[in-house]
C-alpha cells in the first residue's frame, strides 16, 4: 500500500516535472555538462579530433591576454551599467508610485525598450550615434556630438552603457514600483507625524523596506550585463579596432571565428563561475541588510 | 510582499544558469536539422527520387537560390533541392559547424574558399570535373580556385575590387574627360586628387571597416609579392617565422604611402571610423567622393539607389611611381565563394544530382540569367547569355579579358580571424592612434603569433 502511495507520487510528479525536467536537461544540463567535456579536449569541427588535452585550455584562459582585456572591460561596463541603471530605475520607480498623471503610459513607455530585442536595439542606436547625433552636433556647435561615440573606444563604451541602460531601466522600474508599492502605508504616515520629512521616510523607511527588489534588480543587472553579447554585436560589434570586445563577444570569436572550441568553452566555464561568484556575493552582502516592517 | 529568500535564490540561479548556456552553448544544437537526416539514408531505396540540400552563405540572395531551385524541380521531377538559408551577416560558419558536428551536412555548401580550405577533408575531390570547368570558365579561373592544389569548390561569382571612381565627379572637377587608362602611379593620383579637392569635392571615401581594411587592402601586401601564389605563401611564412622587416619591404611601404595619400584626402577624415557601409556607397554614388575603395559588389546598394550617377569604374590602387610595377595596372581579383559538394554523408546519387544542378546553374540561360541579372553579380565564365546591369563589374570584365588581375588566393591559407587582427589595427592607424612603425609591428607579431 504504501509503496503504491509512493508509486503514484512518482508518477505524479513526472506528470507536471517531467516535460520541464526533460526540456532543462535537454537545453541547460546535458549542453552544460558537453561543454564541460569541450574544455578538456582539442575539439575541432575541422578535424574531428577530439583528444584529452588535460587542463592545457584553462592555462590558456590566463594566458590569452585579449580575454582578460575584454574581461576587465566587461567588469567596467557591468559596474556603469549596475548604477546608472539602477540610479535612474529607482527614481523613476519612485516617481511612477507617486501621485503623477498618465501614470500608465509612462510605464508602458519605460518598458518599451525592453521589448525590443538587443539585435534591433543595437542597430538603432548605431544608427542614432553615428548619423543622428553627429549631424545635430554638427547643425547646433555640440562639441561632444559631432563626432560618431562609436569611432572613439572611450565613447564607444559609453554608447554602449546608454544603450544597454536605456533597454534594462523599463525592466527594473517594474521590479522597484512592485517593491515600493509593498512598503506599508501606516509606517511612512507614522513617520511623517513624527515629523520625519520626505528624504527621510525614503532613507530610512522606503529603501530598507525594498532592499528584495534591490537585490533582484542588481543581480538581473550584473547578470544580464556580464552576459551581454547582442547589443555589443550590433551597436559596435567589438570595434572600433575591437576595444569594446566584451567578454562573451570574445568567447563566442574565439571559438567560431579562431576556431578554438576547447578554449573558448574554458573561457566560458570560466566566466560562469566568476559571475556566479559575484551574484551570489552580492545577494548575501544585500541579504544581510533585509528588514522587516 | 515579503519574498522568499530562498526561492528567489533558486530562481535566480536557475536564471543565471540559463542565460550563461545560452551565450556559451557551441556545439550541441543538432535540433535544427532533424529533417535532412532522411535523406541520407531514404534515398538509396528510390533511385529515382534524389533529395539534396544546399547551404547557402551569400544570404542576401537567399531568394533568387530558391527561385532557380523551384525552377530546376519543375525541370527535374524527381530532385528536390533544399535551401538552407543563413541570415546576413550572422552566424553563418556557426550554422554550417553545427550542420557538420550533429553528422546532417548540407549536399552543397555555397561558402567562402577560405572555409572550403579549412574543412577541405569534408568535401569531394572534383578532379573529374576539373577539365570540364577549365573548358567553360574564363582562362586562370580553375588555377585561381584551387585549395592546396585541389579542385575542391565549383567558381559561380567572381568579384573585383580596387578605387571605384564616379566619372561624372571627376570630370566636372577636372573639365576634361576622364581615361582610367591614364592613373597608374601615385603621383599621378596624387595630382588628380588634389585637383578633385581643389574643386571642393572630396577625392576618395575609405570605408572604415575592419574587412575592407584589413582584408581587402592589407591583403594587397601580400598578393601583390609575387604573381605566383606560392611564393606569396612562401612570404607569409618567412613573416611567421620573424624573418621579413615589413619596413623594408617595397610592396608595403607603396601600398601604405598611397593610403596616406587616401587618408589625406578622406571624405571621412573626421571621423574615419563610423564605417557605415550603405552610407559610404551612397555617399559614393551620390558624387560626394570621387573615387570609394571597394569592389563590384556594391553595386547591390548603389544599383538601387535614387538619384545616383549612372558611370562608375575602376582603377588600380597604384603602389609605386613605376607604371610598370605589378599592381599598378592589375586590380584585385578572385572567386569568393564556390560551390562545394559534401563527402561526408552524402550519397552518391546525391553528390550526382548536386554535379548536375550546379552544371545547370552555371551553363543554363535561367542559371546564368538569376545569378547575372538578379544578383547583379560577375561569372567567370566564356559566352554568358545574360546581360549585367552592374557597370562596375563590367568594368572589372575589362581587365580581367586583358589578363590585368592580381590574384589574392593567398588569403585563402590564412587564418580566419586574420582579416579582424590585421583590421583593428589598420583602424588605428587610420584614425591616427598608431604610427607606421607600431602599425608594422603589429602586423609582424600577429603574423608571429599564428606560427
Amino acid at each position: 500500500m504504501r509503496q503504491n502511495k509512493k508509486l503514484k507520487n512518482i508518477g505524479l510528479f513526472l506528470l507536471f516535472g517531467g516535460p520541464t525536467l526533460f526540456i532543462f536537461s535537454a537545453v541547460i544540463v546535458i549542453p552544460f555538462i558537453f561543454g564541460l567535456y569541450l574544455t578538456f579536449t582539442n575539439w575541432s569541427v575541422a578535424t574531428g579530433d577530439s583528444t584529452f588535452v588535460g587542463l592545457s585550455n584553462y592555462a590558456e584562459v590566463f594566458t590569452d591576454k585579449d580575454f582578460l582585456t575584454s574581461f576587465w572591460f566587461t567588469i567596467k561596463y557591468v559596474f556603469a551599467c549596475l548604477v546608472f541603471a539602477n540610479f535612474f530605475a529607482f527614481f523613476i520607480a519612485l516617481a511612477l508610485t507617486s501621485k503623477i498623471k498618465g501614470k500608465g503610459l509612462l510605464r508602458t513607455g519605460f518598458f518599451t525598450p525592453n521589448l525590443i530585442g538587443g539585435i534591433v536595439l543595437g542597430y538603432l542606436w548605431q544608427i542614432l550615434f553615428s548619423r543622428v547625433m553627429p549631424y545635430l552636433g554638427d547643425q547646433y556647435n555640440w562639441g561632444i556630438f559631432e563626432k560618431s561615440w562609436l569611432g572613439d573606444p572611450d565613447k564607444a563604451f559609453w554608447a554602449l552603457v546608454v544603450a544597454s541602460v536605456w533597454q534594462l531601466v523599463g525592466y527594473l522600474v517594474i521590479i522597484y514600483m512592485a517593491g515600493f508599492a509593498s512598503v506599508p502605508k501606516d509606517v511612512l504616515e507614522a513617520a511623517s507625524i513624527d515629523g520625519a520629512n520626505y528624504f527621510q521616510g525614503l532613507r530610512k523607511i522606503i529603501i530598507p523596506l525594498s532592499i528584495p527588489s534591490i537585490i533582484i534588480c542588481f543581480f538581473l543587472t550584473i547578470t544580464r550585463a556580464f552576459l551581454a553579447y547582442d547589443i555589443n554585436l550590433s551597436l559596435t560589434d567589438g570595434g572600433p579596432y575591437n576595444s569594446t570586445e566584451m567578454v562573451s563577444y570574445h568567447i563566442v570569436q574565439k571559438a567560431f571565428l579562431s576556431n578554438d572550441f576547447g578554449a573558448g568553452q574554458a573561457e566560458a566555464i570560466v566566466l560562469f563561475l566568476a559571475v556566479a561568484l559575484i551574484a551570489i556575493t552580492q545577494t548575501y552582502i544585500l541579504k544581510k541588510r533585509e528588514v522587516e516592517a | 510582499m515579503k519574498l522568499k529568500m530562498a526561492s528567489i535564490f533558486k530562481l535566480m540561479s536557475i536564471v543565471l544558469l540559463s542565460m550563461l548556456i545560452a551565450c556559451s552553448n557551441d556545439s550541441s544544437n543538432a535540433d535544427e536539422n532533424s529533417n535532412s537526416d532522411e535523406n541520407s539514408n531514404d534515398n538509396q531505396d528510390q533511385s529515382e527520387d534524389v533529395k539534396i540540400t544546399f547551404f547557402n552563405t551569400s544570404a542576401e540572395v537567399n531568394e533568387v537560390f530558391e527561385n532557380l531551385f523551384d525552377k530546376y524541380e519543375e525541370l527535374n521531377p524527381n530532385v528536390t533541392v533544399e535551401l538552407i538559408p543563413t541570415p546576413i551577416g550572422g552566424a553563418q560558419i556557426e550554422k554550417f559547424q553545427s550542420l557538420l558536428a550533429s553528422g546532417t551536412p548540407a549536399t552543397i555548401a555555397n561558402l567562402d574558399a577560405g572555409a572550403i580550405l579549412q574543412y577541405k577533408d569534408k568535401f569531394l575531390d572534383l578532379e573529374s570535373e576539373k577539365e570540364k570547368y577549365e573548358a567553360l570558365t574564363t582562362p586562370g579561373t580553375i588555377d585561381r580556385v584551387l585549395l592546396d592544389g585541389k579542385y575542391l569548390g565549383i567558381p559561380w561569382t567572381s568579384q573585383g575590387y580596387g578605387l571605384l571612381y564616379n566619372k561624372r565627379v571627376i570630370e566636372e572637377a577636372t573639365g576634361e574627360s576622364f581615361d582610367p587608362s591614364v592613373t597608374r602611379t601615385r603621383d599621378d593620383l596624387a595630382a588628380l586628387f588634389e585637383e578633385i579637392d581643389a574643386s571642393g569635392t572630396a577625392p576618395v571615401v575609405i570605408h572604415g571597416a575592419d574587412w575592407s581594411l584589413g582584408s581587402h587592402y592589407t591583403g594587397l601586401g601580400y598578393a601583390l609579392q609575387s604573381r605566383d601564389v606560392e611564393e606569396n605563401l612562401a612570404f607569409v611564412e618567412e613573416l611567421k617565422n620573424g624573418n621579413v622587416v615589413l619596413s623594408d619591404n617595397p610592396q608595403f611601404n607603396g601600398l601604405m604611402d598611397t593610403f596616406d595619400l587616401l587618408k589625406k584626402y578622406n571624405l571621412r577624415k573626421d571621423d574615419p571610423l563610423v564605417s557605415d557601409y550603405n552610407l559610404d556607397s551612397t555617399a559614393f554614388a551620390k558624387g560626394e567622393a570621387a573615387f570609394y575603395f571597394m569592389g563590384d559588389w556594391t553595386w547591390a546598394v548603389i544599383g538601387q539607389l535614387e538619384g545616383r550617377d549612372e558611370e562608375f569604374g575602376v582603377i588600380p590602387v597604384p603602389i609605386s611611381n613605376n607604371p610598370e610595377d605589378y599592381g599598378n595596372s592589375q586590380i584585385a581579383f578572385s572567386e569568393p565563394k564556390l560551390f562545394a559538394i559534401d563527402d561526408t554523408e552524402s550519397t552518391e546519387a546525391q553528390q550526382q544530382a548536386a554535379k548536375e544542378l550546379i552544371e545547370w546553374m552555371l551553363t543554363s540561360e535561367e542559371g546564368q540569367t538569376a545569378i547575372i541579372t538578379e544578383m547583379g553579380l560577375n561569372m567567370p565564365y566564356n559566352d554568358l547569355k545574360a546581360e549585367s546591369p552592374n557597370v562596375i563589374s563590367n568594368s572589372v570584365s575589362e581587365y580581367v579579358q586583358r589578363g590585368d588581375v592580381i590574384s589574392i588566393s593567398v588569403m585563402n591559407y590564412f587564418q580566419p580571424d586574420w582579416w579582424s587582427k590585421v583590421g583593428a589595427s589598420m583602424q588605428k592607424y587610420l584614425s591616427d592612434n598608431i604610427e607606421r612603425e607600431e602599425l608594422y609591428n603589429e602586423f609582424e607579431d600577429y603574423w608571429e603569433s599564428t606560427k
